[in-house]
């Protein structure tokens, strides 16, 4: 039984008086946790059916949808319930809920994509990867992201296992990604716990943790800030256990783990890197405010350290990173100044269309209330119980970052975006701070005089509000992240879709151009194309490239940018005529975006047949590639 | 020795067995336990000797992995930079030698006292049926990765041939002609070469699902090459079509 006095701040969280009325009412009812991970694994079954179902035609049909929806509240809601009930959970029982949560996600993740990667992103690093097995070099180009051979640290880690144990570079990949992010989240459990003294606090703060919207996609997959995470986790916890009253004897073992933990996460991500030297100057803060000395120096030491390692590695290893993240800042920079200004003019509408239907947009915002909402009362928790923690007070002052990623949601041009890609970091503190507020709530409306008598009677309402309060913050996680609503489900090829672009067709066509072109000349594609075309085909796909697709003949424009960006060839997918584009853009830079009311012109598609010069080289039905060298293009 | 180091006499067999199934060019799946095992294994002897046994449980367990992962990350680079390719003997080098070199330190610093001996304590203790339901959990779960398999291995995809005539880029003065059938089934075709619009040679084909024909077809001074190919029994209708207008071909 958690009893209010006892569930903040105090040590443990967490007690049972043996034989009291809390024991009793836990014998009563416990669903055990081995329970909850055979209904999560039932969940994971579900998803998969509904996968399947969409795979075999019925991703637009109703119930493949609910069945994917039944499956995602068995994972979730018994976790949830069993987090935030007042029955007493053993550490063990904490862990392996938080275990099974982030398991069964991560396979559903993987039943999306379970043969090969199909994600843009993942086939970039799937690129790199392979460029390193055939190679067994590090620092090869990687014209689909050119930053990604830069910080080869998800890569090495692939291809060694690959290279020991003879698995595909994607099945190691999924080992190594689905372990990096399971320990990224254990990791943020074993330093919640020690924060707040508490499994549960740490338990509902990881939950919490969990609506985070890329929890569930983007932070597991194979992607090199998966991995960096990990190792921004294992520096942090180092430095927890460096700096412990306790840790006397171990104290430089603990630092050399922080020190190789990032290293390890400076050759690995840029960003991940920036943000763990911006982290520790927040504890090194935290410290000073509380006047804890040795973690101020600590934490200042291993900033400095981080801050060298990852200047020096700008410096000698990617020079290329400040032109890579400048759009980035600059970005970040502009949503600062439209919110100073009151908003900036080509700021999305919040209720677009582009930002899916409006039940979805009212979940966000049923989530943003929630947290904004929950974030103070957790601060008052800290100022109350823990305001001579330095932790604590760290993750006080960073969890100020989620207001700052509301408003440039809200606000910023493309907030939405960088909002969805900084909240990896900004839950962690945020997560912690609400958790603060959940546990004081739910405990505290059960110390009301007027309920207090009816104690165990009123405690499943407030276990059941507290629960529906997460689900909805993990649902809109679920629900605005990724897949997009637009394709949550497997199916049919669609047009400049996501994973659903990626067909065989596509993928035999890009195999084609590297077995016969070899890899590397430039191309001309549309937005579904692209990542396959550069990936599994090794070419070099020029963006910006709509001028040449959008008109009966040779525009001078086209002339001019086939001259300029000196290229090759040009890809073309003859269902660009038959579908409108899934994600509202047929290019990947296309100023009609979301503005298309019916599909491209065939004509437009076919003109190059009609250009004198132009070689028609490929040909499988949908997808033709034509060779502009010595064309009208090129004034021939 | 005996059991105080049992861990290290473990870990240095795991590096020995690895290096010898590489040699002797063992079986992936035997190739994936040892493997695994071997990338463990240095983690695991850092996070020893470096934070021993002051810490348990989850804790530990977090920082060996997170040292596991950091080996190859960071010895990657030291491979690279050492000019070692990144290939099988490079990494099954760099591992068990970390590996190996782990196991001396620990087992020089357990004998000089200033590391705990190895001791083994399963702390957790289940009662058979929920072991039994963590077991089923795993078999479900497995199942829904399968499911999810077969729903790839049976999605229907609508076939596709694929005609190529292309310049080659290791030898630019002949083209490449290939015909690939990903139609699903054994497929018969007619492929026709045409030179400034006259045929020039005609090839009948029949290939089973995921085959290709490929030929090396010269590439002559002013004349448009063409190819045209036919699916059978249609004769009349070219399914594919691919040309190269007329060049003029560079001396040799």
């Amino acid at each position: 039984m958690t009893t209010a006095d006892e569930s903040i701040g105090e040590r443990p969280a967490v007690t049972s008086r043996p034989g009291g009325p809390a024991a009793q009412s836990a014998a009563q009812f416990r669903l055990p946790v081995s329970v909850v991970a055979v209904l999560a694994a039932i969940g994971v079954l579900l998803a998969a059916a509904a996968y399947t179902s969409g795979r075999l035609g019925h991703a637009t049909s109703s119930w493949p949808d609910r069945t994917y929806w039944l499956g995602q509240l068995l994972i979730l809601t018994p976790v949830a319930a069993k987090l935030l009930s007042r029955h007493v959970l053993s550490a063990a029982e904490t862990v392996t809920l938080v275990v099974a949560l982030t398991v069964a996600e991560y396979l559903v993740k993987v039943c999306y994509s379970p043969a090969a990667y199909t994600y843009a992103d993942e086939l970039m690093h799937w690129r790199t990867a392979t460029d390193i097995m055939q190679s067994g070099k590090l620092f090869t180009a990687n014209d689909l992201l050119p930053i990604s051979p830069d910080y080869p640290g998800l890569e090495e880690v692939t291809t060694g296992l690959t290279s020991v144990t003879g698995l595909s570079v994607f099945t190691s990949g999924l080992i190594v990604s689905g372990v990096a992010h399971l320990l990224f989240v254990c990791l943020l459990f074993v330093l919640f716990r020690r924060v707040s003294s508490s499994h549960r606090i740490a338990g509902v703060a990881l939950f919490l943790y969990a609506s985070e919207s890329l929890f569930e996609s983007f932070d597991s997959m194979f992607v090199y800030q998966t991995l960096a995470m990990s190792f921004f986790g294992l520096a942090l916890l180092a430095l927890c256990g460096a700096a412990a009253p306790q840790a006397a004897g171990s104290r430089t073992g603990w630092l050399t783990v922080a020190a190789l933990a990032a290293f390890a996460t400076v050759a690995t991500h840029h960003v991940t890197s920036s943000m763990l030297v911006a982290t520790l100057e927040v504890i090194t803060l935290g410290a000073l405010l509380t006047r804890n000395r040795r973690l101020a120096v600590l934490a200042s030491m291993l900033a400095l350290l981080s801050a060298a390692a990852f200047a020096s590695w700008i410096a000698f290893v990617a020079p290329s990173t400040a032109s890579y993240l400048r759009p980035v800042l600059d970005g970040t920079l502009q949503s600062f100044r439209a919110l100073l200004t009151g908003g900036h003019s080509g700021a999305p509408p919040v209720l677009s269309a582009a930002n899916g239907p409006l039940e979805n947009q009212a979940l966000a915002a049923a989530a943003v209330a929630i947290m904004s909402a929950l974030v103070p009362v957790g601060w008052l928790q800290v100022w109350r119980r823990y305001g001579r923690d330095p932790w604590a007070v760290a993750l006080a002052i960073g969890a100020v970052s989620w207001y700052v990623i509301v408003a440039i949601r809200l606000f910023g041009a493309d907030g939405g975006e960088l909002a969805g890609r900084a909240s990896t970091f900004v839950f962690i503190p945020a997560a912690f701070i609400a958790a603060l507020a959940v546990i004081r709530l739910t405990d505290n409306s059960l110390r009301r005089p007027i309920v207090r008598a009816d104690v165990r009677r009123r405690a499943p309402v407030v276990v059941a509000a507290a629960t529906t309060a997460a689900l909805v913050l993990v649902l809109n996680g679920l629900v605005n992240g990724w897949p997009p609503f637009w394709e949550r489900l497997p199916g049919p090829y669609q047009v400049a879709g996501a994973e659903r672009s990626v067909g065989p067709e596509q993928i035999a066509s890009a195999d084609w151009a590297l077995a016969v072109l070899g890899p590397g000349n430039r191309f001309a594609t549309d937005e579904g194309d692209l990542p396959v075309l550069g990936s599994y085909g090794d070419q070099v796909t020029v963006g910006d490239d709509r001028v040449l697709y959008v008109s009966p003949t040779v525009m001078p424009a086209a002339a001019h940018l086939v001259q300029s960006q000196s290229i090759g060839y040009v890809l073309v997918d003859r269902q660009l005529s038959k579908m409108l584009p899934a994600s509202g853009q047929y290019f990947p830079v296309d100023p009609d975006a979301g503005r298309y009311a019916r599909p491209l012109p065939l004509a437009d598609l076919t003109k190059f047949d009609r250009v004198p010069g132009v070689a028609r080289i490929y040909d499988a039905g949908n997808i033709v590639v034509y060779d502009l060298q010595g064309s009208e293009y090129y004034g021939s | 020795m005996a059991r105080s180091q049992a861990d290290v006499v473990g870990t240095a067999l795991v590096a020995g067995l690895a290096c010898g199934a590489a040699a002797v060019g063992a079986p992936t799946a035997a190739m994936t336990v040892l493997g695994i095992a071997l990338f463990i294994a240095p983690g695991y002897l850092l996070g020893q000797l470096l934070v021993g046994s002051r810490v348990a449980g989850l804790e530990r367990a977090a920082v060996i992995t997170g040292l596991a992962l950091a080996v190859p990350a960071l010895g990657g680079l030291l491979l690279y930079a050492a000019g070692v390719p990144l290939h099988r003997p490079g990494w099954l080098g760099l591992l068990a030698g970390l590996t190996l070199a782990g196991d001396l330190a620990l087992f020089l610093r357990r004998r000089f006292g200033q590391v705990a001996p190895f001791t083994w304590q399963p702390s957790l203790h289940l009662p058979p049926w929920q072991v039994a339901a963590f077991a089923a959990a795993v078999l479900v779960a497995a199942g829904g990765v399968g499911l999810a398999r077969t729903g790839v291995a049976i999605q229907p995809q609508s076939g596709f041939t694929q005609v190529w005539l292309s310049p080659q880029h290791q030898n630019e003065r002949a083209l490449s002609l290939g015909v690939g059938n990903d139609q699903g089934r054994t497929t018969s075709y007619r492929l026709v070469l045409l030179r400034n619009d006259r045929v020039s040679a005609t090839w009948n084909l029949t290939l089973a699902a995921g085959r290709t024909w490929q030929r090396s077809v010269p590439l002559m001074n002013s004349a448009k090459v063409a190819a045209r190919l036919y699916r059978l029994p249609d004769f009349t209708h070219p399914y594919r079509y691919v040309s190269i207008p007329a060049v003029t071909v560079a001396g040799p």
